[in-house]
């Protein structure tokens, strides 16, 4: 009999990498651990960082991250405006399409990823996907997406309104995307 | 001919209920907003195309956004009182606004309550329908649009000219002029990137300061009362989540039942609008949200309001025809995919908010019939049928609402030829639409009497009266009437020996073919009787495109069923039927559907070929070779052509079949790109439209050039005979059917 499943995960992780780099978002892989992702994102990343609460990911996974320099902890909208950098979990990523879906109504995660020049999310490798459609499915992580407050996020804020494609708009001008392996 | 008046501007030409105001706003595009727009236009047209391409089950996707939508719309008195419930248990508040008025109205007095002063605004067609701003604006409140495009179209003060690209007529040049000339900044403004800075910046500020956000959206699930965000600049999601009141706008035709049912959409939108998998940001919220930052650390307590429009849908709903339209998921593919959208876009393929094939129905709906007038710019090509993603029909929708249009035209000014027509011919339709679309009688009478009938068409005195009367552009060369038809010239032709044949099938005159081009039908009887087809002709009868295209739906009706009954009697003898023109094939395979019960419209369907489609079919069926008959290098003219495969013809997938027999034979083939000719059948003869038709031809011409650039000249070949006409417009040079070119290459003794 033919297997019905989905490729297998190492397929998907590729697939999700070349379609988010396509996006124009950039993509690393980094081990599972707090002071691996706080080194990643210390790298990447200057100035005023503001970080999300985890939702699903453990919270300690980002405790060393709290610790570098230039961390927001106000969540006033001048607070918010003024950063350089948000860091957010994403909760699922297509590997169609190479979108991170983050949540955006828990500490004011939406507009973390949003008001920064710079949003980097951190992504488990086991939540990637095969397409859009999963995240209405009751089936991909239980039904967990049907009930959220997310958006698919797709590369950086783009605009060909005013002639040719100028990326960062009202949004980020750059999304990185730091899979956790 | 009254002196051409002054370039309008595009709000002057936005109600385009009269037929002098469609004129004037052809006129303005062509001028002024033409290269934008096709420039704009074809990009998202070819993103479109490569995006869907990779999608494995793009056509299951949207037989299932299609099922959803015909479930959705039937069910949906109940779907909205499903979904003010759960909006209502969400903590929100639930408005369905009768009129446009009416939602205008609720949204200003819920800002006025708030004491809001500022408003930020993401691009909503609904707010530009009910007129929005304009009543927030007399309220007092500030509103800045936000999505770059609206931002642009606010400073300049005009109507949206595509439904996802509302400012696509602006070049970045025009841009720059606009805001150096309103900002008077001396900033440089010369790229996209500092244009794309200013504004950002500017927004910016509107959204820190704004007490409310308003958005429209794309989609609303019933059962959980949640909505569907797509956008690309991230305006709509700071719209919807920084101020602490966030007010949606959407039409009723937006409710799906459930959330789940998002799963087709979602991967449909994008490829069909932008040609990206996902458009930047897609949110699925269901408001209000938990909180909103405020200015100081103190969190906001959101409130949300959803404020669905009928204004006109609910009775469009009731409408046998119009409720097609309401499936529309506004992703602009059958305005991109229009040659004539691409061309002058929607200042003047459009209306006071809708814009493009499908935004006929729409004003119809939302405004009244006669707002409608400008959907005459559809030439019924199909070229859009295809590519929607729900898949709405809209030239039919476009059919129907010229028979409307005509009815009404006619009943206001009907003069004593209309009236005299109208008993004659059953057809209540202003005189040049009962000329263009009854070409069966005149053609018929033309051919009887020639040659004194083409004396006619070249005379400047009778050409006058034609133009006058008829619509007919005197500098179109009109298409000579046959003196002797296809049907009395084929009669001199030896049949194939039916004993050895290789194929039987009957050859179906169309009109066209067989008053005006009939030397096309007969290097087609030809060449199959020499492959060795047992080929016998049927009948003249007038399939019902000529009809169909004008908006004489009935008559239309009436010849289908004539022409139907006479081709069943070939296909039950055994004979596949075979048709020279594109457009009548394609009446038989598509839109007979509409006309025939299903089980006659599929025998019709399955039985009917393209010419050179039925030749290629054959020889691959009996496993021979094409090069053992026929040898490209015994032209005179030479290998090198250049290939127009017509509109329709490349709807139905009749195009294909040419493309490939004339390389396998040994043609060097260059095809065209463009999704059609500009002449789309009548269209480009008419006074009103010749210089747009022309306007369109000229991609087509220049692919001709292009192709002609390296190498030197190509012959010309095109399927459809009035592509063959535009062709010829384009270079004064004989323009071949592609059976043609076969029956002058045919191998002696290749039986």
């Amino acid at each position: 009999m033919r297997s019905t499943s989905t490729p297998a995960r190492p397929e998907l992780l590729l697939q999700f990498e070349t379609a988010a780099t396509s996006a124009a978002a950039s993509v690393e892989r980094v081990s599972y651990s707090a002071s691996r992702l706080a080194a990643a994102v210390s790298k990447k990343s200057s100035g005023r960082i503001a970080i999300a609460d985890t939702l699903d990911l453990p919270q300690e996974l980002f405790s060393d991250l709290q610790e570098l320099p230039g961390i927001v902890t106000g969540r006033s909208k001048l607070d918010l405006a003024a950063c350089d950098v948000g860091v957010t979990e994403a909760f699922a990523g297509v590997a169609r399409t190479g979108s991170v879906c983050v949540a955006v109504d828990h500490d004011y995660s939406g507009v973390i990823s949003l008001l920064a020049r710079m949003h980097v999310a951190v992504l488990s490798a086991d939540k990637i996907t095969e397409r859009p459609g999963d995240l209405f499915s009751p089936h991909f992580l239980n039904g967990k997406a049907l009930q959220r407050n997310f958006v698919f996020v797709t590369g950086p804020s783009a605009t060909a309104d005013m002639g040719p494609l100028v990326r960062g708009v009202h949004g980020p001008h750059q999304l990185h995307i730091i899979i956790l392996e | 001919m009254s002196s051409p008046a002054p370039v309008a501007s595009p709000r002057t030409v936005a109600n385009k209920s009269d037929k002098p105001a469609l004129l004037a706003a052809i006129r303005m595009a062509l001028e002024i907003e033409s290269s934008a727009v096709r420039h704009n236009t074809q990009a998202f047209n070819s993103g479109r195309y490569s995006a869907t391409a990779e999608i494995p089950d793009y056509h299951q996707l949207k037989d299932k956004a299609r099922a959803i939508k015909e479930a959705a719309i039937a069910r949906l008195p109940e779907l909205l009182a499903t979904l003010e419930a759960s909006i209502k248990r969400n903590g929100g508040h639930f408005f369905l606004a009768r009129t446009g008025d009416d939602a205008a109205h609720y949204i200003t007095k819920v800002c006025t309550d708030h004491q809001v002063r500022l408003v930020v605004k993401g691009k909503s067609m609904t707010s530009e329908e009910v007129h929005l701003n304009h009543h927030l604006e007399a309220a007092g409140i500030e509103v800045a649009e936000t999505d770059l495009a609206e931002f642009i179209l606010q400073i300049a003060d005009e109507q949206p000219s595509h439904l996802i690209g509302p400012a696509i007529h602006y070049s970045r040049e025009r841009i720059t002029a606009l805001f150096k000339r309103n900002f008077q900044t001396d900033l440089p403004l010369d790229t996209g990137e500092e244009l794309t800075r200013f504004a950002r910046e500017m927004l910016r500020q509107k959204f820190l300061n704004a007490d409310a956000g308003i958005s429209g959206a794309n989609f609303v699930t019933a059962d959980t009362g949640s909505i569907v965000l797509v956008e690309s600049e991230g305006n709509i999601r700071l719209t919807s989540q920084l101020p602490p009141l966030h007010i949606a706008i959407a039409g009723v035709e937006k409710v799906l039942p459930r959330r789940q049912d998002l799963a087709p959409f979602i991967e449909l939108i994008g490829p069909s609008a932008t040609g990206q998998g996902l458009a930047s940001y897609t949110s699925v919220l269901t408001p209000p949200l938990n909180a909103a930052p405020a200015l100081s650390d103190r969190p906001a307590r959101c409130e949300f309001h959803l404020v669905l429009v009928d204004n006109g849908r609910l009775q469009m709903r009731e409408d046998p025809v119009l409720h097609e339209a309401l499936y529309c998921i506004r992703c602009g593919a059958c305005l991109n995919s229009c040659a004539n959208f691409q061309t002058v876009g929607g200042h003047a393929f459009g209306g006071e908010t809708y814009s493009g094939g499908i935004g006929g129905s729409w004003e119809a709906g939302t405004h009244g019939l006669l707002k409608a007038r400008f959907s005459e710019l559809c030439t019924g090509c199909s070229r859009c049928v295809m590519q929607c993603p729900v898949r709405i029909d809209i030239p039919w929708l476009n059919s129907n609402l010229r028979e409307r249009i005509n009815e009404r035209d006619v009943e206001k000014s009907g003069g004593i030829l209309e009236k005299a027509s109208a008993a004659q011919l059953h057809a209540k339709a202003p005189l040049p639409k009962i000329f263009f679309g009854r070409y069966d009688i005149f053609g018929k009478w033309g051919a009887r009497l020639t040659p004194l009938s083409n004396w006619g068409n070249h005379l400047p005195f009778t050409r006058g009266l034609m133009e006058r009367f008829l619509g007919v552009d005197r500098r179109r060369e009109l298409p000579a009437f046959a003196s002797k038809t296809l049907a009395q010239a084929a009669k001199r032709s030896t049949p194939a020996k039916s004993s050895s044949a290789r194929g039987r099938a009957a050859l179906f005159p169309d009109i066209f073919t067989n008053y005006g081009s009939p030397e096309r039908g007969l290097a087609a009887v030809q060449v199959l009787r020499s492959i060795g087809i047992d080929l016998v002709l049927t009948e003249v009868s007038a399939d019902g495109r000529a009809s169909l295209s004008q908006g004489l739906i009935r008559t239309a009706q009436q010849q289908a069923q004539r022409t139907s009954e006479l081709l069943l009697k070939y296909i039950r003898d055994g004979r596949e039927i075979i048709v020279v023109e594109p457009s009548a094939l394609a009446m038989l395979r598509l839109d007979y559907r509409r006309f025939l019960s299903p089980d006659v419209f599929e025998q019709i369907r399955a039985h009917s070929f393209e010419t050179v489609e039925y030749l290629w079919r054959t020889l691959d069926e009996r496993r021979l070779d094409a090069v053992d008959f026929f040898t490209a290098s015994r032209h005179s003219l030479g290998t090198r052509l250049f290939y127009h495969s017509h509109c329709q013809q490349k709807t139905i997938g009749a195009a294909a079949p040419t493309e490939a027999l004339l390389r396998a034979v040994g043609f060097d083939v260059v095809t065209s790109r463009v999704e059609c000719c500009g002449m789309a059948g009548s269209f480009g003869y008419k006074r009103d439209f010749y210089d747009l038709s022309m306007a369109v031809g000229q991609d087509l011409f220049n692919q001709v050039r292009t192709a002609e650039a390296e190498g030197g000249r190509r012959t010309l070949v095109a399927t459809g005979i009035s592509c063959q006409e535009q062709l010829h417009a384009g270079f004064q040079r004989k323009v071949f059917h592609p059976m043609e070119l076969l029956a002058e290459i045919g191998n002696p003794d290749s039986h």
